[in-house]
C-alpha cells in the first residue's frame, strides 16, 4: 500500500512538472538546415537559440 | 510569375502566413506581401540576420537552406533555394512543415530574372518595340 502511494505521488509530481514547465518549453524551438542535408536543432536557452529568437521577436512583435 | 504575384498567391493559399518577403542572391528585396514597405524591409533585415547567425553554426562552406524559429508569439521561417530567399512570419499555431512547403513552392514559382537582350539590335532601325514575353 505504501508503495502504491509512492507511485501515485511520483506520477502526480511528473505530471505537475510537465504541466507547469513542459508546455512552455515545447512551444519554442529553432532548427537550421544546411545544403549538405545536415541540420541543427537549437536548445532553448542556448546562446544560439536566444540570438535567433531575439531576431524573430523583433519582427513578430 | 513575378515575386509579388507569387507572394499574393502564397497568402491566398496559406492563411497562417502573416507577412512574407523575397530576396535575391545579393539580399535585395524582390517583392513583399502587403503594402507596408518598412515592415517588409524589417523582415528582410531579420532574414539576413537569421541566415548570418545560422551560417555561423557550421563551417563557411555549409550553406544554410532553411531556418525555422517558432516562439509563443509566432514563427519566423526563412527558406533559401536557387539563390533566392523567402522569409515569412506566421501566427503561433502554424504547422512548420506546411509553412516550409508553401514557402518553397512559392519560391519555385518565381520566374528567373529576365535576361537583358536589347543590345543585339542596332539603334538605327528606329522601330523599337516593347514586347512582353
Amino acid at each position: 500500500m505504501r508503495l502504491l502511494r509512492l507511485v501515485v505521488v511520483a506520477a502526480l509530481a511528473v505530471w505537475a512538472w510537465r504541466y507547469l514547465f513542459g508546455g512552455r518549453r515545447s512551444a519554442e524551438r529553432a532548427t537550421v538546415a544546411f545544403a549538405d542535408g545536415s541540420g541543427v536543432a537549437l536548445e532553448p536557452g542556448s546562446a544560439e537559440f536566444d540570438r535567433l529568437a531575439s531576431v524573430a521577436r523583433a519582427v513578430l512583435s | 510569375m513575378d515575386a509579388a504575384s507569387a507572394l499574393a498567391e502564397l497568402q491566398q493559399l496559406s492563411s497562417r502566413i502573416e507577412s512574407a518577403v523575397v530576396l535575391d542572391e545579393a539580399g535585395a528585396v524582390l517583392g513583399f506581401s502587403g503594402d507596408d514597405s518598412s515592415a517588409a524591409e524589417r523582415l528582410a533585415d531579420a532574414a539576413r540576420e537569421v541566415l548570418a547567425a545560422a551560417g555561423g553554426l557550421r563551417s563557411a562552406d555549409a550553406e544554410v537552406t532553411r531556418v525555422e524559429v517558432e516562439l509563443a508569439e509566432g514563427g519566423l521561417f526563412v527558406v533559401r533555394e536557387g539563390g533566392r530567399t523567402i522569409a515569412a512570419t506566421t501566427g503561433s499555431d502554424a504547422i512548420a512543415g506546411i509553412v516550409v512547403y508553401d514557402l518553397r513552392t512559392s519560391l519555385q514559382g518565381i520566374d528567373a530574372a529576365k535576361p537583358k537582350r536589347r543590345r543585339a539590335k542596332p539603334k538605327s532601325s528606329g522601330d523599337e518595340q516593347e514586347s512582353e514575353t
